[in-house]
């Protein structure tokens, strides 16, 4: 790629024939990029690549806005130590704000066979459509990139990169946090710091990871706060720009400024235009077609301007909304070796050991699903759900 | 080859093919459907009185909230299992029907939504909002408090960073809406944040701010002071109404230009720092992996971008004749400033035109464009380009994939292509190496 004054016209490599063409009046006008239409004040240089309007004068781009002070408006109240302990519980990567605790690999893996490998696979190994949190290679390159990370499934090759805990995320304090306050999905915050502790311990061992030395991969092994803020991830360099350093904050600015070089740019050819690629970067573009279309929307797909089905108005079962709100997520499908609500089949199969039994193992849990589905409804609650599946399976 | 035939095998006859079949059953040598009305059959529809001009209509208030006309039930959004885990659509995107949006505001009830842990449902009275860190002064607002702040109002696009996820690896979805459809425009009424921190006192040492949302996922990510100070807000307001519960009701951050996810919803809690958090969602997710294998983080804004909204998949070209001038309409967007201009092609890319620009052109907003066709019955690869007053051009999918590959899921701003065959069909094709 060639690049002239950006400002004028840009053109690339394989019209560089053109040269002087480009560089005539016509073209240069028609391939601007600033053309006529910056209607607006503004300075490049914002964090983002972008440009950053200021206000002046009672006039915001197009919008005004009221030049009077606002300094002195002043609302709401000191929040008090307990409301402050109540809400500010985040961790930072050095372990700054996480809380006393600790729990072993043991007690996580006994709490993520029962709460979390519903969704996440026996050991996070993924399967279920939910994210997998372990597994993957994570050989490294001398220069110190994970290999598999680079896989591009492209020109016909190899296996997705894998994201999991050991090959893509940076640190380990943001597993500990997301678990405690928004997992287990259904039920979040339903963990106590100690099991908090124990899971991200045994999702940490299961990616063959040690911490001071020490292999996690043992059931004894006991996670505390000192221990998460000292775990290094095998992926902890794998991310740009630098937002660590005290100047984070340039660095960021300076890689968006380019951003030609760092996320890709196009160039405003106006005519004979090239865009060759490909492996080799020369191969011509073609047109390629969908190859199988996603035709599996919800509501399916439909453009008639008509009136739309008339819908049978019955009551609703009291079950169906507590189903709704705490036992769809696992229930909807069988991915989750669940019995899928309206599969007939597995429902009838269910019932052959009697609906008591079925009312029981709804209550005290059963396999992957923990005692009333993780829920603290009563039983006679929970029974009622059980009917409504059963009716909604018929 | 003859349109003429295969429109009218087709279900629907549009009004002008009618008016046509009905005048060759009249007989008539039809010499032009614009010759005198007297050729042509009569419309029933004009000729008799209608059911609604001869009956009493609703009363005035029979809805108190409005609802869209019956007819319209098709115009919805829509999801895939395809945009959720394992099929559970609590964690899932649904995607905006941008083929029958007009103007640049997309109405509340059809912004798309994207949710990790369910749409929250907030009781506003239990509604807190605390500001903290390295401030001088911390506060605890309740909606009442926050709201009685002078508020400002911006029309903004929101675009998930997955908008066209689906697409880096080749074409996947037929239709506008699941190509481009993680995306709406809407005007958002709130505080500028640099407001409330006038009062607060910012110590000079925060460099970040971390924005957690109160629903089930706890949704937090961390923002650069810089972005703070410059155009941040808290914004309740929605097109002229309370926020709707799908886009974080009842307050939302919104970082104006800047990916969706970002503008955390339902927003519970603003801490200032001087060291990023590092958040499940800038880590995790929302980082895009390149084929270096290496990750670009903290990726603020939606690029500069484009998409033609008619014709379409859905709004195709099977009416038309030859001859026929027809407007191109399209929306243009940057999350780094503001549409300077759009260029459309309609031979995949070789060679442009420019469009012209329609409307109210703002930063980090919609911006329609438009460009009158005459219709020539001939196959196109339509596509449509712009560029911004940052500086900012769209890449073809080439020259994106050239740059991070295909594995990076987020900020996908390539040209898109509409096939249009000589029938005038539309589909989704993808002009690449």
């Amino acid at each position: 790629m060639f690049k002239l004054d950006r400002k004028l016209v840009t053109i690339t490599g394989v019209a560089l024939v053109g040269v002087t063409l480009a560089l005539s009046s016509t073209f240069a006008v028609a391939g601007s990029i600033d053309g006529a239409a910056s209607i607006y004040k503004s300075k490049s240089g914002a964090i983002d690549g972008g440009v950053i309007y200021p206000r002046v004068k009672g006039t915001y781009t197009a919008y005004k806005y009221n030049e009077q002070s606002t300094k002195g408006v002043n609302f709401g109240r000191t929040p008090t130590a307990n409301e402050l302990k109540a809400w500010d519980i985040d961790a930072l990567p050095d372990g700054t704000g996480l809380p006393e605790g600790e729990g072993s690999v043991e007690l996580g893996d006994e709490l993520f066979e029962a709460q979390c490998a519903v969704c996440h696979g026996d050991f996070g190994g993924g399967g279920q459509g939910y994210p997998q949190l372990a597994g993957g290679n994570q050989d490294k390159d001398k220069n110190g990139i994970i290999i598999t990370l680079k896989n591009q499934r492209v020109y016909g090759s190899v296996d997705a990169p894998k994201r999991t805990v050991g090959t893509y995320w940076p640190v380990a304090t943001t597993l500990f946090t997301y678990i405690r306050d928004s997992m287990p999905y259904a039920h979040p915050k339903s963990l106590t710091n100690n099991e908090v502790y124990a899971i991200t311990a045994y999702i940490l061992a299961q990616n063959g990871l040690s911490v001071d030395g020490e292999d996690m991969d043992d059931d004894e092994f006991v996670l505390n706060k000192e221990k998460l803020a000292k775990v290094v991830l095998p992926n902890r360099n794998g991310f740009y720009p630098n937002i660590d350093d005290p100047n984070a904050q340039e660095d960021i600015r300076a890689f968006f400024a380019d951003r030609a070089k760092n996320i890709g740019a196009g160039i405003r050819c106006m005519k004979d235009c090239k865009d060759p690629g490909g492996k080799d970067g020369k191969t011509p573009a073609a047109v390629m077609k969908i190859k199988y279309e996603m035709k599996d929307v919800v509501p399916p797909y439909a453009y008639a301007k008509d009136l739309p089905p008339k819908k049978e108005v019955g009551l609703q079962h009291p079950g169906k909304e507590a189903y709704e709100v705490n036992c769809v997520v696992c229930h909807k499908t069988d991915a989750m070796g669940a019995p899928a609500v309206g599969d007939k089949q597995a429902w009838e199969a269910t019932l052959t050991q009697g609906i008591d039994k079925v009312y029981e193992n709804s209550i005290k849990g059963k396999g992957g699903m923990p005692p009333k589905g993780g829920t603290s409804l009563s039983d006679d609650k929970i029974k009622e759900i059980v009917d409504y599946m059963i009716e909604a399976s018929k | 080859m003859n349109k003429t035939f295969e429109v009218e095998e087709s279900n629907s006859v549009s009004r002008r093919e009618f008016f046509k079949k009905t005048a060759s059953v009249s007989a008539i040598a039809a010499t032009s459907i614009l010759a005198p009305a007297t050729l042509l059959a009569d419309d029933e529809n004009i000729i008799h009185h209608t059911k609604w001009g001869t009956t009493l209509g609703d009363e005035v208030n029979k809805n108190p909230y409005g609802v869209p006309s019956a007819y319209e039930h098709n115009t919805v959004r829509r999801t895939s299992a395809l945009m959720s885990s394992a099929g559970d659509m609590h964690a899932a995107i649904s995607m905006s029907p941008l083929h029958e949006l007009s103007g640049i505001i997309t109405p509340n009830g059809l912004h798309f939504t994207r949710t990790h842990n369910g749409v929250a449902h907030i009781d506003p009275n239990k509604f807190r909002l605390m500001i903290h860190g390295l401030v001088e002064k911390p506060i605890v607002l309740t909606l009442e408090q926050l709201k009685r702040y002078p508020s400002e109002s911006r029309i903004l696009v929101l675009e998930c960073p997955s908008n066209s996820a689906a697409e880096w690896k080749g074409p996947q979805f037929g239709t506008l809406q699941f190509v481009k459809g993680m995306m709406s425009c809407a005007e958002w009424t709130g505080v500028r944040l640099k407001t409330i921190l006038d009062d607060l006192g910012l110590k000079p040492e925060a460099k970040w701010m971390l924005a957690e949302g109160s629903d089930g996922s706890e949704m937090s990510r961390t923002v650069p002071i810089e972005k703070v100070l410059d155009d941040a807000m808290i914004v309740w307001g929605q097109n002229g109404e309370a926020l709707r519960p799908e886009q974080g009701y009842p307050v939302r951050l919104m970082l104006p230009g800047w990916e969706a996810n970002l503008c955390v919803k339902w927003l519970k809690r603003l801490e200032f720092g001087d060291k990023p958090w590092y958040a499940k969602e800038e880590t995790s997710k929302y980082t895009a992996l390149t084929a270096s294998g290496k990750a670009i983080q903290h990726f603020y804004a939606n690029e500069v971008n484009s998409i033609i909204t008619s014709p379409c998949p859905e709004k195709d070209w099977k009416d038309l004749e030859k001859g026929d001038l027809v407007e191109i309409e399209g929306l243009a967007w940057s999350g780094h400033g503001t549409i300077n201009g759009v260029d459309i092609s309609f031979d995949g890319g070789k060679n442009w035109v420019e469009a012209h620009l329609k409307g109210l052109v703002l930063p980090k907003a919609w911006t329609r464009f438009s460009y009158m066709y005459k219709y020539e019955g001939k196959p196109l690869l339509l596509q449509s380009r712009s560029y911004d007053d940052s500086k900012n051009v769209q890449p073809t999918v080439n020259q994106e994939k050239a740059v991070v590959g295909v594995e990076g899921v987020y900020h996908r701003n390539a040209i898109i292509t509409w096939k249009v065959t000589d029938m005038g069909e539309v589909s989704n094709v993808q002009i690449r190496s």
